[in-house]
């Protein structure tokens, strides 16, 4: 008379492209634009170790419309994987206790968000001004 | 109650996990800025010169030892972090059983990682 | 125009032994404006069909015992008003992931046994007694802890958690916000202890950062935070265990 019988409703199987989960999802697989511009660096480095024709052939494909429209996509997915990554880390860090206070993780994403910005910038001015 | 520490083994998930949130910290960091000097202001000759992308001076990059390590690190911990997402993204859709996509990705990253340290090997100092 | 007042619920119900599977049945509730989901679901009780069954006490968000589904997301029902969510029927389901016993009723014993697990008590680094007088704590040490002793243990974030919903021996949010309630207080030596009981895959392990348990939590606790900040201790808790001597 008393035993129980649970019934268990099982979760659909496309949660992950719904709301909430499909922000989530579409975090996550903006970090995969990360390694396919891994890959990007990674046939330039075998075209470099075939020799000066093979690397003729990589640079031809970099300066191609198809190269430059995939970069520009990279480069918008990379931004938001840049975004996110900075939502999430006050998730994975103990609690910053500055005078006796817990710091708002929104400052702390805001000031790493920045901090990133000033990096990438960096690294790009130091390149233009190398190569100058 | 059994102690909870007991059948508990430990999970090898932290070395990819650790990967993974380097991978995660580089490209944050430098990815925009390394997408648009090699993929849009280079090859477009915005800013930089032609000889940027000539054979000689990627040659040179790649054989200075500091230009493998940076090479190295960004190809190998790039794929590491697309890896893991990827990975964990299709164990949400169910694509596949769980060895078969840890094969196409973890298992890519690591062929990527071990091929990476051959060429750099291979093209000399 | 409808009737202000009156107030469509579209409640699952489930009678173990009877229905094969859980359905809907639709109720009708006068004086809509002013009440709760939880007080709708009382003059349900009291006035339509005395068999509804669901989870309640405090009436003030406090005991943790009434959430529930309502329009597909987890909340508390004694603090949701009617009059707050859009309008035509509203639905009142079981909180997702876990298995339903009745009607709007869940198992908790699986919860109960992962709040166990985590020793969910002070381990004191040194024992004091009475004439020692008490631990002290500064508010900066109390800081440090103290929103993740806020958990109710209402379970929204486990609804939440389609990792849970995945996996139902994965630790989940809520206990681990209880982990990290003792493992962040300076009064507590058991954090090796704690760190031991969820470095597997059914541990901190089974987390992909989704966050949306931090999103649902009624008392702002940052479940998330609590897992994932363990993900980093157990990560390094993971070499560094090669240095430690025990
Ligand atoms: S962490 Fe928040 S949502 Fe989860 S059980 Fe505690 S109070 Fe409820
Ligand atoms: S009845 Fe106690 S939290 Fe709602």
């Amino acid at each position: 008379m008393n035993e129980s019988r649970p019934y268990r409703r099982p979760q659909p199987g496309n949660w992950w492209a719904k709301p909430p989960y499909r922000a989530y999802t579409a975090r996550e697989l903006s970090g995969v634009a990360v390694a396919i511009y891994g890959g990007v660096l990674f046939a330039g480095l075998v075209s470099l170790a075939r020799g000066p024709e093979n690397w003729a052939g990589y640079v031809g494909f970099l300066k191609s419309p198809t190269s430059l429209a995939l970069h520009v996509l990279l480069l918008a997915a990379v931004v938001y994987h840049v975004i996110t990554w900075f939502q999430t880390l006050p998730k994975t860090m103990p609690k910053l206790i500055v005078n006796g206070e817990a710091v708002p993780a929104k400052k702390i994403t805001g000031l790493a968000t920045l901090l990133a910005g000033a990096t990438s910038l960096a690294l790009v001015l130091v390149v233009l001004g190398v190569t100058r | 109650m059994s102690g909870p520490a007991r059948d508990n083994p430990r999970s090898i998930s932290p070395i990819f996990w650790l990967l993974f949130g380097a991978g995660g910290m580089v490209s944050a960091l430098f990815g925009p800025a390394l997408i648009l000097i090699t993929g849009l202001l280079a090859p477009t000759g915005t800013g930089i010169p032609e000889s940027f992308l000539s054979y000689d001076h990627a040659l040179a990059f790649a054989r200075n030892p500091i230009g493998k390590l940076v090479l190295l690190a960004v190809i190998a911990l790039f794929f590491w972090h697309g890896a893991e997402r990827l990975f964990l993204t299709l164990k949400d859709m169910k694509a596949g059983p769980s060895l078969v996509l840890k094969l196409g990705t973890y298992g890519v990253a690591a062929a990527v990682t071990l091929a990476t340290i051959g060429l750099l090997l291979a093209i000399g100092f | 125009m409808p009737d202000p007042a009156k107030r469509e619920l579209r409640i699952l119900r489930y009678q173990p032994g009877v229905d094969a599977a859980p359905a809907f049945g639709t109720f009708w509730v006068e004086n809509a404006e002013n009440l709760s989901v939880l007080e709708a679901l009382q003059s349900i009780k009291d006035t339509l069909d005395g068999s509804l069954a669901f989870r309640w006490s405090c009436r003030m968000a406090v005991c943790g015992s009434c959430g529930m589904m309502i329009n597909g997301a987890p909340k508390l029902a004694c603090s949701t008003l009617l009059r707050d969510l859009p309008p035509g029927p509203v639905t009142v389901e079981p909180l997702n992931n876990f298995p339903i016993e009745r009607d709007l009723v869940i198992s908790v014993g699986g919860f109960v046994k992962k709040i166990e697990s985590i020793y969910p008590y002070i381990i004191p680094k040194e024992p004091r007694t009475i004439a020692q007088g008490p631990y002290l704590q500064t508010p900066a040490q109390l800081a440090a802890y103290e929103s993740f002793s806020d958990c109710i243990n209402c379970m929204l974030c486990y609804a939440a958690c389609p990792q849970f919903g995945e996996n139902p021996d994965f630790i989940g949010p809520g206990a681990m916000a209880l982990l990290q309630r003792y493992n962040g207080d300076s009064r507590d030596a058991g954090r090796q202890k704690r760190l031991d009981a969820i470095h597997g895959e059914d541990g901190v392990w089974s987390c992909t950062a989704v966050g949306i348990c931090s999103e649902v939590c009624p008392k702002s606790v940052d479940p998330a935070n609590a897992v994932n900040q363990n993900k980093t201790n157990s990560a390094f808790d993971f070499f560094l265990r090669f240095l430690r001597k025990e």
